[in-house]
This record gives C-alpha cells, sequence and structure tokens, in this order.
C-alpha cells in the first residue's frame, strides 16, 4: 500500500475541505462547478497530462464525496450542481462503498516479471535452473522471459545474484485479498461486487486514485446543517488520528455541530462481556473454536468467500451495534452518526437501521479543515466517567478485541486466543481449510486491516505515530499532548 | 552544546497541517540524520497562519504542513525536505 499522506490524499483533503467550507457557507450549488478550476488554476502545475484532465479528476472526486456511483451514473454532460440537487434530495447510505473512475485508470500493464539490462547472462544461470516452468531463455547473452509460459511465481528474482529481475506488479489488484479487482479488455480497473469485501486496501493503493470510496458525508452534512440533534460514536481508534487529546477531539465535534459525543468503546465493553460468555458457552458445548464478530469487512468475508464460518463467528452486535442501540433507545429521534477509519462499517449500517450516518477520519479532517477549527487550541470537554469501557479502546489495536475478551472471564475460565492481524491472498488461503483442520485455538480475534482498525482505509496517521500519541508518549515536541 | 546554542525547529500541528502531513514530521527522532538532532531544538506549535493566508492554493511552497526553522517559514514539507533543509541549516 502507498504511503498515507502523498499527493493525492493531500489534493483529496482539500478539495473535500472546500466542498464542506462551500457548503457551509450556502454557496455549495453555485460553488461546485467552479471548484475544479480553483484548485486547478490556469498555471497550475500537473502530474497528469494536462490542467483539463486534472479539471476532469477533480470533478471526480467531488463526484465520489457526493456519494454518486461513477461506474454506473457518469454524465459529462450533467453539471455538479446537478448532482449535487439530487444528493440533497436523498437520505440514503450508499452502497456498494467503493467506486471506480475509468478516466483515471491507468490501465497499469499484467502483472509480471521482467530481466532488465543488469542481467550478465552468468554462467550458473540460477533464473535458469530454478524457473519451474522452463520460461526462461537466452538470446544476445542476456536471458530473457517468455510471458506466455510465466507464472509469476518469483522464483527467478530470489535466485538471481544481480538483482536484475523486477517485478512489476498491479496496485490495486496486488493489494486485494479477495482477487476481486480484475481488469477489462482494455485494461482498465473493474472490481467484482460480488467478491468485493469493502475492506477499502485497493482505495489506498492506487497511485492513480482511480479506486475511491464512494462517500457518504452529505448524508452526516445535512444532519448538522438541520435542526437534527446529531450524536457522534467516535470509534476507539480515534484516538491518536488528531493533534490534542480524546477530550480535545470531543469538544472539536461539538464545535463543528454534533450535539453529543459518544465513545464506541463503551458499546466495545458490552461486545467484550458477551463475547466473553458465549465463548465458555460454546465450548462447553463441544465446538472447537469462536471468531470475533466485531470487523464488519470479516463479516463481508465470512458471507461472499467463506460461509462455513457463519456459525462460528460471535452472535455478539458489533461495538457500533450497541452504542447505536443505547442512544435510540435514549431518544429514537436522534440521527446517529459513527465516525470511523473504516469503508465497511456503511455496510454494516445498512444493515442494523440504528446508525443514520456513517463519516471517515479523513472526511472528519476535512471538517475540521472547513470550520477553522484546530483540534490542539481548544478546551478539553468533560469525557464523563470512563472507567467501566476505557480498556476497551484496545479494540482499535489488533490482539486488542481477544484482549477484552479474555479480561472479562470468569475466575478460573482460560481460553487461547490467536489473532488474525490483517488479511492477505496467504491468510485467506490458510482460514478456506479451516474445516479441515481446526486452527489450534479457542478464540480467534479476525482484523482485516493489519495492526488493527488504527491502519483502516479512512485514517490519517501512520499507525506507527498513531501509536505513540495514543499512549501519550510523544516525548517532544513536548506541548503536542496536553495531557494530564 | 548548551540548549540555547540550538537552533529552533518549529512544526506547526495545526488541523490542517496535521492531518496534510504534518502528523509524519512528529516522527523526526527516526527519519532525520542523527547528527541533526542534537543541533536543533523541535517543538510543535499552534497554526503558523500561513495555510490561510495562500487560501489553500496548491503552490509548491505555499501548502500545509508548514515547518518554521530559526524564524523562517518552509511550506510543502515532508521528513525527506526536512532532512535536507536542516542539513543545509548547519
Amino acid at each position: 500500500m502507498l504511503e498515507l499522506n502523498n499527493q493525492y490524499t493531500r489534493l483529496k483533503r482539500q478539495v473535500h475541505s472546500m466542498v464542506i467550507k462551500s457548503f457551509f457557507a450556502g454557496t455549495l450549488e453555485e460553488d461546485i462547478d467552479k471548484i475544479p478550476f480553483w484548485i486547478i488554476p490556469k498555471d497550475a502545475a500537473t502530474s497528469r497530462c494536462c490542467i483539463y484532465k486534472e479539471r476532469a479528476m477533480i470533478r471526480y472526486r467531488i463526484m465520489a464525496l457526493l456519494g454518486v456511483n461513477i461506474e454506473k451514473d457518469d454524465d459529462e454532460m450533467k453539471p455538479l450542481s446537478e448532482y449535487y440537487k439530487e444528493v440533497m434530495k436523498k437520505e440514503i447510505l450508499a452502497t456498494p462503498v467503493i467506486t471506480t473512475i475509468s478516466t483515471a485508470c491507468s490501465s497499469c500493464p499484467k502483472d509480471q516479471y521482467l530481466i532488465s539490462d543488469a542481467c550478465r547472462g552468468c554462467f550458473a544461470r540460477p533464473c535458469y535452473v530454478n524457473c519451474p516452468k522452463d520460461a526462461i531463455f537466452f538470446s544476445n547473452g542476456q536471458a530473457h522471459i517468455n510471458q506466455e509460459l510465466c507464472i509469476r511465481c518469483g522464483k527467478c528474482m530470489d535466485v538471481c545474484p544481480f538483482h536484475s529481475v523486477v517485478h512489476i506488479p498491479v496496485p490495486c489488484e496486488a493489494a486485494c485479498p479477495v482477487g476481486a479487482i480484475k481488469k477489462n479488455e482494455d485494461g482498465i480497473v473493474n472490481v467484482d461486487y460480488k467478491k468485493c469485501i469493502s475492506c477499502g486496501k485497493c482505495t489506498r493503493s492506487c497511485p492513480f486514485g482511480a479506486i475511491v470510496e464512494r462517500s457518504s458525508l452529505f448524508t452526516t452534512l445535512k444532519y448538522l446543517q438541520n435542526d437534527d440533534k446529531v450524536v457522534a460514536m467516535i470509534a476507539p481508534s480515534i484516538d491518536g488520528q488528531f493533534p490534542g487529546t480524546l477530550e480535545q477531539i470531543k469538544q472539536g465535534l461539538l464545535l463543528a455541530g454534533f450535539d453529543e459525543v459518544v465513545e464506541v468503546s463503551e458499546g466495545a465493553a458490552i461486545t467484550a462481556e458477551n463475547e466473553a460468555k458465549e465463548i465458555i458457552e460454546r465450548l462447553k458445548d463441544g465446538e472447537p473454536y469462536m471468531t470475533t464478530s466485531c470487523c464488519p469487512s470479516y463479516i463481508e468475508l465470512i458471507n461472499r468467500h467463506l460461509p462455513f464460518l457463519k456459525d462460528k463467528k460471535s452472535d455478539t452486535l458489533s461495538p457500533m451495534g450497541y452504542i447505536a442501540q443505547m442512544v435510540k433507545e435514549k431518544d429514537p429521534e436522534v440521527k446517529t452518526v459513527f465516525i470511523g477509519p473504516c469503508l465497511s462499517k456503511r455496510i454494516e449500517a445498512v444493515s442494523l437501521k440504528t446508525v443514520d450516518g456513517v463519516i471517515n477520519y479523513s472526511e472528519l479532517a476535512a471538517l475540521f479543515m472547513a470550520k477553522d477549527i484546530d483540534v490542539r487550541e481548544v478546551e478539553a470537554a468533560d469525557m464523563g466517567d470512563t472507567s467501566e469501557f476505557e480498556d476497551c479502546r484496545d479494540f482499535a489495536v489488533s490482539e486488542g478485541v481477544a484482549g477484552c475478551v479474555v479480561h472479562r472471564l470468569q475466575e478460573g475460565q482460560e481460553i487461547t486466543p490467536m489473532y488474525i492481524n490483517g488479511l492477505d491472498l496467504k491468510t485467506f488461503r490458510g482460514m478456506k481449510i479451516w474445516p479441515k483442520k481446526a486452527p489450534a485455538a479457542e478464540l480467534i480475534e479476525v482484523m482485516i486491516c493489519e495492526g488493527g482498525c488504527i491502519n483502516g482505509p479512512g485514517t490519517i496517521v501512520s499507525p506507527k505515530l498513531a501509536m505513540r500519541l495514543r499512549s501519550g508518549n510523544v516525548k517532544t515536541p513536548a506541548k503536542l499532548t496536553k495531557r494530564k | 552544546m548548551k540548549k540555547k546554542d540550538k537552533i529552533l525547529v518549529k512544526i506547526c500541528v495545526g488541523t490542517s497541517c496535521f492531518v496534510q502531513g504534518g502528523a509524519d514530521l512528529l516522527l523526526y527522532n527516526d527519519f532525520l540524520n542523527p547528527e541533526l538532532l542534537s543541533k536543533f531544538e523541535f517543538e510543535g506549535c499552534s497554526c503558523l497562519g500561513a495555510c490561510k493566508k495562500v487560501g489553500g492554493a496548491t503552490g509548491e511552497e505555499a501548502s500545509a504542513p508548514f515547518v518554521m526553522v530559526n524564524g523562517k517559514l518552509h511550506g510543502n514539507m515532508n521528513p525527506e525536505k526536512l532532512n535536507k533543509l536542516l542539513m543545509e541549516e548547519v
């Protein structure tokens, strides 16, 4: 995957904050078609062929933010203001959560291994000897690969003493853990939504920004603008995503227009409590193992690829499920908005019906920027009594969920945990054989993003820094974290 | 070397700078040439106001994240550029 912060993500956030600013100023309908021109003015330096294509790309970024299904509903003759008017009339959470921009796709050539000029045509010829398909041949004193025979196993690359073999991957295909991305006959990206688990890894891997999140931000923006009472439900991973403390992030949200802020960790405590009971009962009933169920992409993985796990995953609701229930029980009229790092949470939200909006940290950052909210400078809000569920903020990190469950077992009870820390093709293959060979553990924690939610597709801070900010131990700059 | 002899590097941690890549700069202990660490003093600072002046345009130098070295403002910063900049400064 790409680094979190690159030219593309920065531009995206700039576009987002400009759109949001104009929305709250009440001028978006007239501004929206001009924004591509404001961001890419006549003399702008371009990375693509020309400013016109750059502007077209900005247009698509705005469409994705509006939640338009670009594959289906792209009409170049239609002004953005028309799309905007349509979005303002709708009140739905859009799925699928991913959409592709074919114009942005560079139609990268097929995944391949090539032998570069660094090849010395050596005498030992390890590439030739080790190739299982006899795809290597020599001409003009150098090795070459017959692409028709090559199965892209990479053995030649491993053994070449001159590092002359290069692997040219297709970033989106390589990032997809379930093989849902395939090129069409023109080489343009094509997502097979029957296979897609909405993990969002592809949105973070395409260096052209051709696979994007189809946002639902406007659903939330409308709540904020209307007289609705809006409750922000902040995921455990939010700590460390912004400068300042959790208390200040809460205050920032209140300033941004949310009426109340609750921690999803509070729901996580119930999830952990119930899973601790559930696993003991299941083991008593003779079941070999149980998996966690809080990762929505994992649920998608079960539904679309590994149906045998349906009765192996816990029946417990996710933290978001419980907290939304609690909020709605108190006041059914409020609008609940989940703020997290995840794209697939929106799929869960649609099935739950207690969650009215889902936005990610990147979008929240744009909202803060648009509203000129400097998180580090605001007063600390009161988080209330968090002692009951504080430890469940660890749900955001790999091993944290299982840790919380184990912590809630009765005295004398014991279970062996195992962790699926991030899904890739290899782990996926490993999971497929579980019916034949049950994993050697009783509680299996599954997180589709490596490292946990702090590495989700909607994050803005590298997991390494986020971990340090979370524990409050970024030593210097001393004034960064105003922790007690 | 006494602390006051060190050159001050202010890393902006205003929301705009932080979310636009400034956060990465806070890992300076990991990416800067170790020799530099003893010669500079680092601190996180509030918004320097520079991002607002340019109205969010994508100029090469005139965009977040910003860093102030020895009183001079530098925009569009990233770990590699900061390393180079500080090497030139000493």
